[in-house]
């Protein structure tokens, strides 16, 4: 039978998930994500979480060191899949968790939430390499097509994976964006997904070759008019593991430790509290050697990642 | 040990042949234009199938990874070798084809350069310098490439020996046992004849002792030159653990180890190697901000790159640098 606990059990060892199971949770999963907003609704406390790319260990280390989902309250930020070994894992165990705890997490999509772009960073090949075709991958992006957006917390914090859009000027106005669908090439929804903040004066190409790069400006700009206090957004790399810009007003947060294995950086959540309060927490990567309990560990060490 | 820093031959050719296939190599703009790098392409897939008749083993080994390759690799691959090409062009244009001149590709492996350079540069002399399994397998290789064996004219090998003909040549020595390397350098090359030193990804591999010592002596030996060196550097700011974390990971992954990434671990400790040359060095995240937008353009347009943060912290951990000695 379906025991979402034997499942998330089996999740957090690394372990293999039937074909069948797979397309269970995928599917309550949809039926799931389905009635949420485009833009939901979080209350305090709240630990808002950045990219996880596959690194299922970093994963459980960042439960272990925020209090974990049985005691609090989790925002992710998107980009669950791709470059790291465990994108399937890492996917499936935040979606049981959310069929376990429907009010205790939220995801959001991220610009690797795609078909297109699982099938050029690694989790179409992890999927194909685990189940020897690709069905459960299909069956995850459909899953993708259902997640959020942003969310709001508090009416204080507005959270996306990328950043903001010259087309949606409210959070009123995202709402309004239809979500259930691959993510386009330009237009909201991929801006969402894919801008960036910079230090420019106006709306800029960016070098991403999707999305926008954005100002403190628009940043004030967009705080104003939505009466919110903070943009949390993730999706660039932050050696120090979260960086706040323009007075404050906007924070990367970044929670894969030693990306993809190798950039020696430190990762961060952040907590914010009844009183909006911002807290960090640092965490590292968890060593390869560190053999806690009977969790299994990054053996497949990538062979071509460096220049040699 | 040996054997370990050999194979890497095999991962530089294959991320070079990942790079072509996807479309980054050759550059119209620079190895086309600038270079004259003809049939670039054909060359190295005539090069992988010679070598598929060697051993399907290596064979199977170079071409696994071509229908995944990662952007931010084959970004890496392009960065390297069309700065060192440039820089070979650049140095032998000013040195004219008139002149004899001698390249010494020091570890090259699999490296294909030469092709392409003797055509262009008719009074050019080119040494490949390897270990013996590595130029083994060059050897028959190129002896099974029709159309390479014919380009370089090369000689039918007896028994034991490699091919070779008037200009090219292909030397078999461990380059950290300088005597060997000196007595059989001596054999081929002419120390009054302008040289160019190419080491990539070669000095990385080497004890810091056995490195400055080949330094050392080739920069006295040879009257005038240029030496050419493409590495990775360990990073030396503060809180950078690019280094360490590199070494861990080969050390675990295949028993690789890289002695000096942590001495030489910032681009004015790289180039002091080099001391007293007159010297000048840059990180691949520098050049790759050089590159002009319509070259950019095309690379996008290949992959899509999700991001450039991780190329940077990459890219940023690798250096070109350039010396030049005496009177060229």
């Amino acid at each position: 039978m379906f025991d979402l606990d034997r499942i998330i059990s089996l999740l957090r060892q690394g372990r293999h998930i039937a074909e069948e199971t797979v397309y269970t949770l995928c599917l309550l999963s949809q039926e799931l994500l389905m009635n949420e907003s485009n833009v939901t609704h979080v209350n305090t406390p709240v630990t808002i979480c950045g990219d996880i790319h596959g690194q299922l260990h970093d994963l459980l280390t960042l439960f272990e060191k925020s209090g974990g989902i049985e005691k609090s309250r989790y925002i992710f930020l998107g980009d669950f899949v791709d470059r790291g070994f465990y994108s399937l894992e890492s996917f499936l165990l935040l979606l049981c968790y959310k069929l376990r705890y429907p009010d205790r997490i939220t995801l959001i999509r991220g610009n690797h939430e795609t078909r297109q772009i699982t099938k050029v960073y690694g989790f179409y090949d992890e999927i194909m390499r685990k189940y020897g075709n690709s069905n459960v991958w299909r069956y995850c992006c459909e899953v993708f097509d259902y997640l959020s957006l942003g969310a709001i917390v508090n009416q204080s914090v507005f959270c996306v994976h990328g950043g903001l859009s010259p087309d949606v000027m409210t959070i009123d106005e995202i709402r309004s964006v239809d979500r259930k669908q691959e993510v386009p090439h330009e237009g909201a929804m991929c801006d969402l997904l894919w801008s960036d903040p910079d230090d420019v004066d106006t709306w800029s190409l960016s070098p991403r070759g999707a999305g926008f790069l954005f100002g403190g400006q628009q940043v004030q700009e967009f705080l104003s008019r939505n009466g919110v206090d903070l943009i949390a957004r993730a999706h660039q790399l932050v050696m120090e593991g979260y960086k706040e810009m323009f007075d404050n007003g906007l924070v990367t947060v970044w929670s894969a430790p030693n990306y993809c294995y190798r950039c020696g950086n430190v990762a961060a959540v952040l907590r914010i509290d009844d009183d909006l309060s911002r807290s960090y927490t640092i965490f590292e990567a968890v060593q390869p050697q560190n053999d806690v309990g009977n969790t299994i560990l990054p053996t497949r060490k990538p062979q071509m990642d460096y220049f040699l | 040990m040996e054997r370990v820093v050999q194979q890497t031959d095999y991962d530089a050719l294959s991320c070079r042949i990942s790079a072509i296939y996807k479309g980054y190599l050759p550059s119209p703009c620079y190895q086309l234009a600038k270079c004259g790098y003809m049939g670039y392409k054909e060359i190295h897939m005539d090069y992988i199938n010679g070598l598929k008749h060697v051993s399907r083993r290596i064979h199977g080994k170079v071409t696994r990874t071509l229908q995944s390759s990662y952007p931010v690799m084959n970004y890496g691959t392009y960065l390297r070798t069309v700065s060192i090409d440039l820089e070979l062009n650049g140095i032998l244009s000013k040195i004219g084809k008139d002149q004899r001149v001698q390249i010494l590709d020091l570890g090259g492996g699999s490296d294909l350069r030469m092709v392409p350079l003797l055509r262009n540069y008719p009074n050019l002399k080119f040494v490949d310098v390897d270990y013996s399994e590595s130029t083994k397998v060059k050897s028959k290789a190129l002896w099974e490439t029709q159309g390479l064996r014919e380009f370089l004219k090369l000689q039918e090998p007896q028994g034991d020996q490699l091919v070779r003909s008037d200009r090219y040549e292909l030397i078999s020595c461990d380059l950290n046992d300088l005597n060997q390397t000196s007595v059989k350098l001596d054999k081929v090359t002419d120390a009054d004849v302008p040289t160019i030193i190419i080491t990539e990804c070669v000095l990385c591999y080497m004890t810091q002792d056995a490195s400055q010592k080949l330094i050392e002596y080739l920069i006295n030996h040879y009257k005038s030159g240029h030496w050419v060196s493409y590495d990775p550097i360990g990073g030396s700011s503060e809180n950078d653990r690019f280094g360490t974390i590199m070494q861990a990971n080969l050390r675990d992954s295949r028993n690789l180890e890289m002695p000096t990434l942590m001495i030489f671990n910032s681009k004015e400790k790289y180039a002091n190697r080099f001391a007293p040359l007159q010297t000048s060095i840059q990180d691949m995240w520098e050049l790759f901000n050089k590159i002009p937008q319509d070259e950019i353009k095309r690379l996008k347009s290949l992959q899509f790159l999700d991001e450039l943060e991780e190329l940077k912290v990459m890219q940023t951990h690798y250096v070109f640098c350039k010396s030049q000695w005496g009177n060229v």
